[in-house]
């Protein structure tokens, strides 16, 4: 029996982490290492902006491309393999058997990050799409929808294995990422990439990716992780639970429509951005019920509760935002400005990455079957990324606001109005090197980790107690 | 290995099993029976919030949605009846009667509106320009042949046709055009030609060959 | 949430809803959407833009121009495009239909280039400056001498290559002429005009109740 309550350490960590370990390993290992990359094209681009000859003989790192090879790396690399490897987990311990078609998972792996590499030296040397998160050239995108579609075999497999009938949250989820987004990555690239519609319908259809891999990918990936490690650090029952699927069917059904919202005022009929502006409106709706549900990370304890605790207030504050600078009137000001950039980084650090490493080191001693190699990296590795990110952040909307209050201004130079916003930008650089260096600190943790780790059961029996002991009940 | 009363900070500790989690969760979604109906109802608060968005997301579309017309790209424009946006603004016809005077009669008649004596007669105070419509109208559509006087010169030479159905092919419109700019070009001045005199005429005439300026008379 | 095909049909519908909605709907719109022809001056508007500009097009999308620059107006009454010179009227769908890949653009760290080649076309040194400027770049634009050649001077001085001074002029017996890319962008630089007033860039007023019983 995986659960006999005698054997206090097997509770917690089942037959499923032991089998999984190998693939999960190199996922998260591909994830660490891509967002450590990912940093570096940051700091690069970051330091281009307000030092425009910073590389600029070289014609694999001219802006544009750095830029398209930071966003790239970080979606497809860290988000990507991170994502997958969170959810099979998820999907594989709330499924009650060990995961299968593993060896698929491996594959798949390693073929999803050939070709994210493959991809990077096209976007270096000038194959990259001009679509924004979709900006792989056009011959690595079946290699990659190919193999997520691998990888994702074996969540599915989990969830139509699974040994209760009912499911939970966290795997709605989980199974939602995996299944949606080969769906949503093919259908752009088929009107984009491989039967281009005309003129600005291409604009249309990459806003629809664009919020699409957000709604339809990223949000559920991080709300899998969350909906599972919430309930597990703070021993509470979800309150308001009966209504998370109101939540997980506005993320969904909702969430696809916000694809017009950056289009306001622009060259599209006037519904587009109308429609994508009420979705997101609509949207709130759906914050809401997470926020009904999740408010209880509040109770939870641990390191990695903080993570989700931090991510979550950032996702929200994200949805919130998002609302807001949808509507017309602060559109107008913020359109094209850092203001955008800022809250794109604010949701892709502050609330997805910031819940992945939540999740990451939850995970990470149960798979791997040892405990994190060392603290002190792991305090300085917290410390430094929320340091980073509101500095990020902060740095971005500074610049944003004032671009914002200038570009309105007709007789302001643009030249003029760079040179005004120089200091947020070395800010925003500054951030970077925080950045880099505590997701090192991270990755080189994690080697440390993957590399100590033992014939996993009789070390790890001994780490963890007895979850029923300590059971709190339900409020 | 960690004693219970100081947590390893390494690990996070579950407080929770995997099959506490799911079966607590499932009873919480299990039918709880009303008075009447069999399910539980979503606490009013959430409805009224929920209704609320959808008022104003609709109230929102309809007001800024263009009545999603493809050709509103400005969200605030009142809804038109349909085809009023796309009107065209109305063509200038001293403008198209310039291009097509280049283009068609100014091989001739020269573009200083001069002719070329003993052949092309000019159009510059030309008594035939400024005078009758329906007669300018006339040799236009059908063409001019034989001897003609013009300000008291005789030209000899033919003038082809020009309307609907020649190698020209101008429209209604297009004949007008050229007619208003030549009256009021060169010191010319005339009222205009209105392209449905023209299309007028020329239902009057039907298909015929040439005139003669004595079938056209003063 | 139960399982069975009816979850799955629930995440496909999903995102096909959206995706039939949002860009089956735009593209039943606008996906044929023809040139207008003027009738006053017998012309299709937009001008088709002849091939070496075309092939710019291609070069502005591979070096992530859009990364800085829109080519996006917006109307004269949602903020300064107009005022900035940028275009004089909002930029519609039909303005790309040409484009192979529009490049709107969504960030103006640099100024809009919807209407460049218009804004250039005023000046006497259009191509000139353009050249210069990608070459040497400034404090605020990167430099891309990658697409440049440092050519030998043999016998007479070649009619594309650049007139530097100073710093950046190149050693004497040696001339800067700009490769087949940077031609090709400049020429797409030069091509980008929106100037036309398309029926529905300017929206004739919808007719008021005592025009519509008049007739």
């Amino acid at each position: 029996m995986i659960n006999s309550p005698t054997h206090a350490g097997s509770a917690e960590v089942t037959p499923i982490d032991p089998t999984a370990r190998g693939p999960l390993l190199l996922l998260v290992g591909m994830a660490l290492g891509w967002l450590v990359i990912s940093g570096t094209f940051a700091l690069i681009a970051s330091i281009q902006l307000h030092t425009p000859q910073f590389l600029a003989d070289c014609s694999w790192f001219t802006f544009g491309r750095t830029d398209a090879m930071r966003e790239s790396t970080f979606i497809y690399g860290w988000a990507g393999n991170a994502g997958l490897a969170i959810s099979l987990w998820i999907l594989g311990r709330l499924g009650g058997n060990p995961l299968r078609a593993t060896n698929w998972v491996t594959v798949g792996t390693l073929f999803w990050n050939l070709g994210l590499t493959a991809g990077l030296v096209g976007i270096a040397t000038g194959d990259m799409t001009s679509f924004s998160m979709l900006q792989l050239p056009a011959y690595v995108q079946p290699l990659m929808l190919f193999a997520y579609a691998t990888i994702a075999i074996s969540g599915v497999l989990a969830w139509g294995g699974r040994r209760s009938d009912g499911t939970f949250a966290a795997q709605w989820y989980a199974v939602a990422a995996l299944f949606v987004f080969p769906w949503l990555f093919s259908a752009a690239q088929a009107v984009l990439l491989w039967m281009p519609v005309r003129g600005t319908v291409q604009a249309i259809a990459a806003g629809w990716f664009m919020q699409g891999l957000w709604t339809l990918w990223l949000a559920p990936l991080a709300l899998a992780g969350s909906y599972y490690i919430v309930p597990k650090t703070s021993g509470r029952v979800l309150p308001s639970y009966d209504f998370a699927s109101l939540g997980f069917w506005t993320l969904l059904f909702v969430g696809a429509w916000t694809g017009g919202r950056h289009l306001v005022g622009g060259p599209v009929p006037a519904w587009v951005p109308t429609v994508g502006v009420v979705a997101c409106s609509l949207m709130i709706f759906h914050y809401s019920i997470v926020f009904l549900n999740l408010r209880v990370v509040t109770a939870s304890v641990g390191n990695a509760a903080q993570f989700i605790r931090l991510g979550l207030i950032a996702y929200l504050l994200v949805g919130l935002l998002d609302m807001i600078t949808s509507f017309r009137f602060v559109a107008e000001q913020m359109q094209f400005t850092f203001l955008a950039s800022a809250l794109q980084q604010l949701g892709l650090y502050g609330a997805i990455s910031m819940i992945f490493f939540g999740c990451i080191y939850f995970m990470m001693p149960r798979i791997a079957g040892v405990p994190w190699a060392s603290v002190a990296m792991m305090s300085a590795h917290r410390m430094a990324v929320i340091i980073g990110i509101l500095l990020l952040v902060g740095g971005l909307a500074a610049a944003g606001m004032m671009q914002a209050g200038d570009l309105l201004n007709p007789s302001a130079n643009l030249g003029d109005i760079l040179a005004r916003i120089r200091l947020p930008l070395l800010v925003v650089t500054f951030a970077h090197i925080i950045l880099i260096g505590a997701n090192l600190l991270l990755f080189v943790n994690f080697l440390k980790t993957a590399a100590s780790r033992a014939d996993g059961d009789v070390r790890v029996r001994n780490l963890f107690r007895q979850p029923s002991a300590i059971e709190a009940s339900a409020t | 290995m960690s004693t219970p009363s100081q947590p390893d900070p390494r690990i996070d500790l579950s407080v929770v099993s995997d099959q506490r989690l799911l079966a607590d969760h499932e009873k919480l979604l299990g039918k709880q029976p009303d008075d009447r109906g069999r399910y539980k109802l979503m606490p009013l608060a959430l409805l009224f919030f929920f209704s609320g968005l959808i008022f104003f997301g609709g109230t929102y579309l309809g007001r800024y949605s263009g009545n999603f017309h493809p050709q509103i790209f400005n969200e605030t424009v009142h809804p038109p009846k349909a085809g009023a946006v796309v009107a065209a603004a109305p063509v200038d016809p001293i403008v198209m009667g310039r291009a097509v005077y280049s283009q068609v009669c100014a091989s001739c008649h020269q573009p200083t509106g001069l002719g070329l004596a003993p052949v092309f007669p000019p159009l510059a105070g030309s008594e035939w320009v400024t005078g009758s419509e329906d007669r300018a109208i006339r040799i236009v559509l059908h063409g001019l042949q034989g001897p003609i006087q013009v300000k008291g010169v005789e030209y000899t030479g033919v003038m082809p046709a020009a309307g609907p159905g020649s190698g020209f092919n101008l429209s209604p419109e297009r004949i007008a055009a050229v007619l208003t700019f030549i009256r009021q070009e060169w010191g010319n001045s005339a009222p205009p030609v209105s392209a449905a005199r023209v299309s007028e005429i020329r239902a009057q005439d039907g298909t015929r060959g040439a005139w003669t300026a004595a079938e056209l008379g003063p | 949430m139960k399982n069975g095909p009816l979850f799955f049909l629930g995440l496909l519908a999903a995102v096909a809803i959206s995706w039939a909605g949002i860009v089956l709907g735009s593209h039943a719109q606008l996906g044929e959407l023809p040139p207008y022809f003027d009738q006053a001056e017998g012309q299709i508007y937009p001008r088709r833009p002849g091939g070496i500009a075309s092939r710019g097009q291609l070069v502005y999308a591979d070096l992530g121009c859009a990364a800085c620059h829109t080519q996006q107006v917006r109307r004269p009454d949602f903020g300064s495009d107009k005022a900035r010179g940028w275009g004089d009227r909002q930029s519609v769908a039909r303005d790309y239909i040409h484009q192979w890949r529009p490049q709107l653009g969504a960030s103006r760290v640099g100024p809009d280039l919807a209407n460049v080649g218009a804004r250039l076309a005023k000046t006497e040194t259009g191509a000139a400056g353009l050249h210069q400027l990608l070459y040497q770049g400034s404090s605020t634009h990167p430099s891309y001498s990658f697409l440049y050649e440092e050519e030998a001077l043999v016998g007479e001085r070649s009619a594309a290559a650049l007139n530097l001074s100073g710093a950046n002029a190149p050693v004497p017996g040696y001339q800067i002429v700009p490769t087949e890319r940077a031609q090709t962008l400049v020429a797409y630089l030069l091509s980008l005009k929106t100037t036309y007033d398309f029926p529905e860039s300017v929206p004739v007023a919808a007719p008021t109740k005592t025009e519509e019983t008049k007739k």
